[in-house]
């Protein structure tokens, strides 16, 4: 079992990796990519934290419910993030099918018409 | 090296790889693929932390959500062959800028000194400790996912048949000027 920096490094680098993603890329599928590797990453931090910290500063929870079972509760919070994202793609996806009906592209700097 | 070493640097090293292929590719299709191999890379990190139902759920929800992402991609891209227009160099090194900017800020307040200074040791969870949970503490949660997740089927169907059938036919949709 490796320590918990370990898996820290690993969601921050994949974090940042998704966010330079959504900054950067200019087609809409792209930038829901790299929304949903930051969203993995952020439930990846979660169970990491709940499976392997007792007692750390900030983590209640894990000394309110006891070890063994503190980890159940990160397993189910990165459940519920898996079914909003999986909401969250199929809002977003149809959303791209209309404007990519009403103005022909899925460019976002195409898409500047509220620009003012 | 034990087994569960090993497994976590390779799965490391497939979520870090597949998230750089999704981010730095420019060919939208094989964005997708790196995608799917950072999740699964994600997901057996998953199993190194001993839960394999969280796993499983990953991997048969994005798969899921891939094969119809794929879909649309291949529908709404440019022909995959055309070659794209190149990518202007200040915005590729302002998002490289933010995103170590922002990397290093993280660094600092999640593995600075005295943050999770005592780990324990492993935990043994099982999918049934998940299960209890999900049906007892955490039941509204469980209920108000389910509730959401046919909202958002239900408006996503609208949402994509509206467009299709204007009310007023006659005049061709606007075009947008960049």
């Amino acid at each position: 079992m490796m320590p918990l920096p370990a898996y820290l490094t690993v969601s921050v680098a994949l974090f940042c990796i998704g966010l330079y993603g959504l900054v950067q890329r200019r087609s809409l599928i792209a930038m829901l990519i790299a929304l949903e590797l930051m969203l993995a990453a952020a439930s990846l931090n979660v169970v990491a934290i709940t499976t392997l910290s007792a007692g750390a500063p900030g983590v209640a929870v894990t000394r309110q419910i006891g070890a063994g079972h503190a980890s159940s509760v990160g397993q189910v919070v990165a459940l519920i993030l898996i079914g909003v994202a999986a909401a969250e793609a199929a809002i977003a996806l149809s959303l791209f099918v209309a404007i990519q009906r009403y103005a022909n592209t899925i460019n976002v700097e195409d898409l500047s018409e509220l620009k003012g | 090296m034990t087994w569960g070493s090993a497994l976590f640097w390779i799965s490391g090293a497939m979520a870090l790889a597949g998230a750089a292929m999704a981010v730095g590719l420019r060919n939208i299709f094989h964005n997708i693929l790196g995608f799917a191999l950072a999740l699964v890379g994600v997901a057996g990190l998953f199993l190194t932390l001993g839960s394999d139902f969280l796993a499983v759920v990953l991997i048969l929800v994005y798969v899921g959500a891939l094969a119809i992402a794929m879909v649309y991609a291949v529908m709404l891209s440019y022909p995959l062959d055309t070659k794209p227009e190149p990518r202007s160099v200040w915005k590729v090194f302002g998002s490289a800028a933010l995103a170590i900017l922002v990397a290093a800020a993280l660094y600092r307040v999640v593995l600075g000194p005295g943050r999770f200074a005592s780990f324990a040791g492993p935990q043994e969870t099982s999918a049934a400790w998940v299960g209890r949970r999900l049906l007892t503490d955490y039941v509204l949660a469980f209920e108000l996912i389910s509730v959401l997740l046919v909202v958002a089927m239900i408006g996503a169907v609208m949402v994509a048949r509206k467009a299709r059938m204007p009310k007023r036919a006659p005049t061709p949709a606007p075009k947008l000027i960049g």
